[in-house]
């Protein structure tokens, strides 16, 4: 019991440490969101004049008062579930910008990261099962596929896969020109075929680890005593490495793969660049770049929680499967 | 038992791969833009746009957030003022217009007949209503005048202003959208509306709209007849993240009008037959510095002799084909444009900047001026050496591309230039306060082709403040009492004779103190698809600016002029 | 882009006192991946430190723009700018190291510090660091990095500044691993035999636990590095890399910012990629090898030592097929 409090203890205070540092960040940064409406307003020929500024500002409401007044007012908003107004998309509202394109980044990067995680352990587990199998080589292989910057890998396969050999398209989410966002089959289908390409250079890149650590924790966990009764008993080898070996084996693996679910969102940054894909790691960079401070902060905070939820999920299942962490 | 797990791994991967292959034949991408559903003529335009479109159609949105065809293709102005021909507006909603002689008076014709997009007629009220409502509202009324307008019959509206305001032509008559009266005097806040079902008068309407992509369709009670009626049947906007991706759509047919820099436009030119180009160029590259020690600037660029000799000191020739890809046109001292404004341009020596570099002239002015050679290769005065630093934003690679190339250059020349690539807004922030001593930028044409834009935007003292406050428009704290009353004299008359009296006095003074350090004039290029849809500007015939950018009118003059494929 | 963290890995009884001798049991053996790991990232690290002495001028722009590689004595081609591919990756491979090195150095000592000394302090101290290492962890990684790359004004965004920010933003991984192991070696009888023997904290910190940690940590100095490279590479894709130096994420961005993919310049695009992966290759490798300390087990049996064993083929396939571990 003690245990669980203890942990509950923790995330509320992680939860408000997020929301806090959401807060501070976005207004450290230098410049002013009038000033870079100004200026792409006069790169695009219309004119401005000084009542231009004012007519701005007086639109965007200002945000006057004390950063104490502001963070009063943030916190009041966030339990109504109002994350302010974005700039990128004036006047549309934060939770609208971001509840449009967090789907398609769970999707793309949920589902390859979940992919991964499956090939990678399943290949880890034969690995370490059987040492000195061809499976022991395919280790340092893909170990340099982690080694290789994430875009580099994904542009050349874009080159080879889209342009050398037009097996799947360049970017965007599905084909916006046959099709739209509903359950049919046809847009299924087609927001397979293009998050095919994102999904593979995600997989490519991130299996070697998750193969890597279960094939450690498999040679770890087979010289037990318990590996060795189980055999002695006369247990199928299948079902001593499924049930005996991979279960135990599997829960370094378990918790790393919750903690970097939380990290998705996060990581679809330098995915979204490259594929044009319409998910939140585009939104966040856009917000960065034109000091959306509203967008930021919803953005930053959407990250938080779901990373500070998987952790949660992770030790409270680890405290179920494993005992031993529980007394401490 | 391992190799049977292991091959039914494999092939479910096998399965798995060719399922996608195969979905991929169930999204059907052939056919995409012609012959869709009926003979339904479709042209995909893809505007800039990186990401998610937002659901806003807002004409008067004053952070210019509406969707792009808001202005121009759904909602139109009195008159269209075309940046890339020099000539008389073209009539819209209004047929003509004349001033009276003080410039206090505009007295507009109003187009009979028009009706909005609901079928409702549009009339003189709607007109009056949609000038007045932006006059009176600080937020939408960005010109900084107010004005009155009032209708006197039915085809004639009449505007006064309270002071002569010749220059506020194009803004009133070309860059003010017509909203109907009926719907807006309902909406509470017009700077806050999304206006998801826009009405207006444009050529095409809006006819669904995902955050992906949305569609346009003809507008049937479009005013324009015959030719001037819209003939393309469904206009579908689109978005894509990067250059790579632009020349990729453009290559395979997917987009049919977009107005992107490709580097590699040429090869793709020569390899595809159908598709066209032109380039219509309006803004002026310049090295933007912070000029004047009296405001507050510091630094070896508020010495105007090093600012003309970096300005002898650029190879303009490599500039233009390692940076532009070939594709910018020679700059005008005189800050204008030397083909559209070659008229206003008051000295034969100002109509070109010298297109190789002339180290050894840059050298001689900096001797002159009391620089002497150090012993890296830098010049050195007061023991100070010659460093400067240039601003310049990460990402626009045209333009880091020169900075990288002018470093060479200087070098060459004895000064010593570093570059800071930074994000846009730190890049904007410190312009308007004055922090930093060059900035890499452009001289962007206002509303109309008129230099009086070009010259109050960027050279007037009204624009400025001292280093540490917010300049709006002239951040280079140039302030020149001579070039003020010259400006003032721009905005106060009608008479050809006092107009270029006033450009020779700007222009005499701007090519001696030179604040901003033209380059070239940047390339605006637009590409088109001829396969599905043709009669797109060309390079010698540019009846509109085609850049299918926020707020260019003038793409809604483009799309009701094209005729699709095969009809 | 994953990171694996491994809580309660078991840690083997590796011999306790920190004699000479057992200095031997701690270093790896020499197996082939070793040699092969160590030779490449050797070669990489000399040809960082000797190559910008020997190659040209990075910098200097020429109108020879996108020329192939052999072009007028260009050995790797020519970038949009004319400068020289083959100078800026010899500075660019030198540029990431000392970043990667840096990071690699940070980011241990904070994670040594916050897992290490507060495990063994214990009570309100451990408490509080873990505490302040799991926020740390939960805050996402690369949003805060580029928010505070853009923070910071572009002159001053160095080559050490990009350092701390990526030290700052992966130590914390490590520290939970480290913490976890500290805790159960704290346990041991030795330990508890030091103590009571009066020796004091930081010689108990230095003799008895350090040597149990250096190959986890050793692990994880290499990990950092890796990371702090391809994160560096990552950040240069953004944009937000350090300015006025060579790096070989700098370099890519540039690349892709030319589009030389798209323009058929890969003389650009894919060696400084190539360089990257074949140094996080030979550090893997070494971690392959630093793996086999840790974990005894991993050592034998391998398909190498098989084959010292002397069988025939076909003993070997009867092996196999009987499924023997």
């Amino acid at each position: 019991m003690r245990f669980y409090l203890q942990k509950i203890g923790f995330y509320v205070v992680a939860i408000w440490a997020a929301i806090t540092i959401n807060f501070v960040i976005p207004r450290l940064m230098p410049g002013n969101p009038v000033d870079v409406i100004i200026s792409k307003m006069g790169a695009a020929g219309q004119t401005v004049t000084p009542q231009t500024r004012h007519a701005i500002e007086v639109a965007l409401g200002g945000g006057g008062g004390t950063w104490w007044q502001q963070y009063g007012d943030y916190i009041v908003n966030l339990l109504h579930g109002d994350l302010g107004t974005s700039l990128v998309d004036y006047p549309e509202k934060v939770s609208t910008v971001i509840g449009q394109a967090l789907p398609w980044t769970i999707a793309l990067v949920g589902l390859a990261t979940v992919i991964s995680f499956i090939i990678g352990v399943g290949l880890g587990m034969f690995a370490g099962w059987r040492r000195g199998s061809w499976l022991d080589n395919l280790i340092p292989v893909t170990t340099m596929f982690q080694a290789v910057p994430y875009f580099w890998l994904a542009l050349i396969l874009v080159l080879l896969l889209s342009r050398v050999v037009q097996w799947f398209p360049y970017a965007g989410g599905y084909d916006v020109a046959t099709t739209a966002p509903g359950f049919s089959l046809q847009f299924i289908g087609s927001a397979v075929h293009y998050g095919f390409l994102p999904a593979l250079t995600i997989v490519l890149s991130s299996i070697g680890g998750w193969m890597l650590g279960m094939r450690n924790m498999m040679v770890a966990t087979l010289s037990e005593d318990y590996i060795v009764t189980a055999e002695a008993k006369g247990l199928r080898p299948s079902r001593v490495r499924m049930t005996y070996a991979a279960r135990n084996a599997v829960l370094p693996s378990l918790s790393g793969f919750a903690i970097s679910l939380g990290f998705v969102v996060a990581g679809s940054i330098v995915t979204e660049q490259v594929f044009s894909y319409p998910g939140v790691g585009q939104l966040l960079f856009a917000a960065v770049s034109n000091n959306d401070y509203a967008l930021m902060q919803g953005v930053f905070l959407v990250i938080s929680l779901s990373v500070l939820a998987a952790n949660l999920v992770v030790d409270v299942l680890y405290g179920l499967i494993d005992p031993r962490t529980r007394a401490r | 038992m391992t190799t049977k797990k292991t091959r039914l791994l494999i092939g479910a991967a096998a399965v798995a791969a060719s399922a996608a292959i195969a979905l991929s034949g169930c999204s059907g991408s052939g056919g995409k833009n012609s012959g869709a559903a009926g003979g339904t003529s479709t042209v995909t335009l893809f505007s800039g746009q990186v990401g998610n479109f937002t659901e806003n159609f807002n004409p008067l949105s004053p952070t210019g957030s509406g969707l792009q065809p808001t202005n121009g293709v759904i909602y139109e102005p009195l008159f269209y003022y075309n940046k890339a021909k020099a000539g008389n507006p073209v009539p819209l909603l209004g047929t003509s217009f004349k001033w009276n002689g003080d410039g206090t008076e505009l007295t507009v014709k109003v187009r009979q007949g028009v009706k909005w997009s609901d079928g409702k007629p549009e009339t003189a009220d709607d007109v009056v209503y949609s000038l007045n409502l932006v006059s009176n509202n600080p937020a939408l009324n960005t010109s900084g005048q107010k004005w009155v307008a009032k209708k006197t019959d039915d085809s004639t509206v009449v505007i006064d202003f309270p002071a002569t305001a010749f220059t506020l032509e194009p803004q009133v008559l070309g860059n003010e959208p017509i909203v109907p009266e009926s719907i807006w005097k309902s909406i509470p806040d017009p700077t806050k509306t999304t206006n998801v079902k826009p009405v207006g008068t444009g050529p095409y309407m809006l006819k669904s709209f995902t955050p992906q992509s949305f569609v346009l369709e003809k507008n049937p009670n479009y005013w324009g007849k015959g030719d001037q009626a819209p003939k393309v049947d469904q206009v579908r906007y689109i978005s894509l993240s990067n250059a790579d991706a632009a020349t990729s759509a453009l290559q395979s047919g997917q987009v049919d009008y977009m107005g992107s820099f490709l580097p590699t436009l040429k090869q793709i030119m020569a390899q595809h037959k159908n598709l066209s180009y032109s380039n219509s160029p309006q803004a002026t590259t310049a090295l933007f510095t912070c000029s004047n020690p009296g405001l507050g600037c510091t630094g070896p660029q508020t010495d105007p002799a090093v600012r003309q000799a970096m300005y002898y000191a650029m190879d303009r020739t490599q500039l233009n084909n390692q940076a532009a890809a070939g594709f910018s046109t020679p700059a005008s001292p005189a800050l204008i444009l030397n083909t559209v404004n070659k008229d206003q341009i008051t000295n034969p020596d100002y109509l070109t900047v010298p297109q190789s570099a002339d180290v050894a002239k840059a050298k001689s002015l900096l001797e002159a001026d009391g620089w002497t050679l150090g012993s890296n290769g830098y010049y050195v005065k007061d023991g100070k050496e010659l460093d400067l630093s240039i601003n310049v934003v990460s990402g626009w690679t045209d333009y880091d591309t020169i900075c990288t190339l002018l470093q060479g250059q200087f070098k060459r020349a004895g000064i010593k230039l570093s570059v800071n690539q930074v994000a846009q807004n730190a890049w904007t922030q410190a312009e308007v306060s004055g922090k930093y001593q060059m900035s890499l930028n452009s001289i962007n044409m206002g509303p109309s082709s008129n230099p009086y834009f070009q010259y109050s935007q960027y050279l007037s003292s009204a624009a400025t403040a001292k280093v540490g406050g917010s300049a709006t428009t002239n951040v280079s704290r140039y302030s020149n009492p001579a070039v003020d009353a010259a400006i003032k004299t721009l905005a106060s008359t009608n008479d050809k004779t006092k107009e270029q009296a006033a450009y020779k006095t700007i222009q005499d003074a701007i090519v001696k103190d030179m604040p901003y350090v033209p380059v070239y004039v940047n390339s605006a290029l637009a590409e088109y698809n001829n396969s599905h849809a043709t009669g797109w500007p060309s390079q010698d015939n540019q009846y509109a600016f085609p850049l299918p950018w926020g707020g260019n009118w003038g793409v809604g003059i483009v799309l009701k002029t094209i005729r699709p494929v095969g009809k | 882009m994953t990171t694996t963290v491994s809580m309660g890995e078991a840690v083997p009884e590796v011999a306790p006192t920190a004699k000479r001798s057992s200095i031997a049991a701690l270093l790896p053996s020499l197996s082939p991946k070793l040699i092969v790991g160590l030779s490449i990232g050797a070669a990489i690290v000399l040809w960082a430190i000797i190559g910008p002495f020997v190659v040209g001028d990075p910098n200097a722009i020429s109108t020879l723009a996108f020329a192939p590689p052999g072009t007028h004595g260009h050995i790797l081609g020519t970038s949009q700018t004319g400068q020289d591919v083959w100078s800026q990756i010899a500075w660019g491979t030198r540029g990431s190291l000392i970043i990667g090195f840096a990071v690699g150095v940070m980011a241990t000592v904070l994670s040594a510090l916050f897992g290490v000394l507060g495990a063994y302090i214990g009570g309100a101290v451990d408490e509080g660091f873990a505490l302040f290492t799991n926020i740390v962890l939960v805050i996402p990684g690369l949003p805060l990095v580029i928010v505070i790359g853009n923070y910071v004004p572009q002159s001053q965004r160095g080559l050490f500044l990009v350092a701390v920010v990526l030290a700052i933003t992966s130590w914390a991984g490590s520290a939970r691993v480290l913490r976890a192991v500290t805790l159960s070696i704290r346990n041991r009888d030795y330990v508890a035999a030091s103590r009571v023997s009066g020796e004091r904290t930081w010689r108990i910190l230095i003799v008895e636990i350090l040597p149990n940690l250096i190959p986890v940590m050793a692990s994880q100095f290499v990990f950092a590095i890796i990371f702090a490279i391809l994160g560096e590479a990552g950040l240069s894709f953004l944009g937000l890399g350090a300015s006025g130096t060579f790096t070989l994420g700098t370099i890519l961005f540039q690349a892709n910012q030319a589009l030389a993919l798209t323009q058929g310049a890969w003389w650009w695009f894919i060696p400084p990629g190539l360089m990257i992966a074949l140094f996080g290759c030979a550090l893997s490798l070494i971690n392959f090898s630093i793996d086999e300390i840790i974990n005894p087990k991993l050592r034998s049996s391998t398909r190498s030592q098989r084959k010292k064993w002397g069988l025939t083929p076909a003993q070997i396939r009867q092996l196999e097929q009987e499924n023997l571990k």
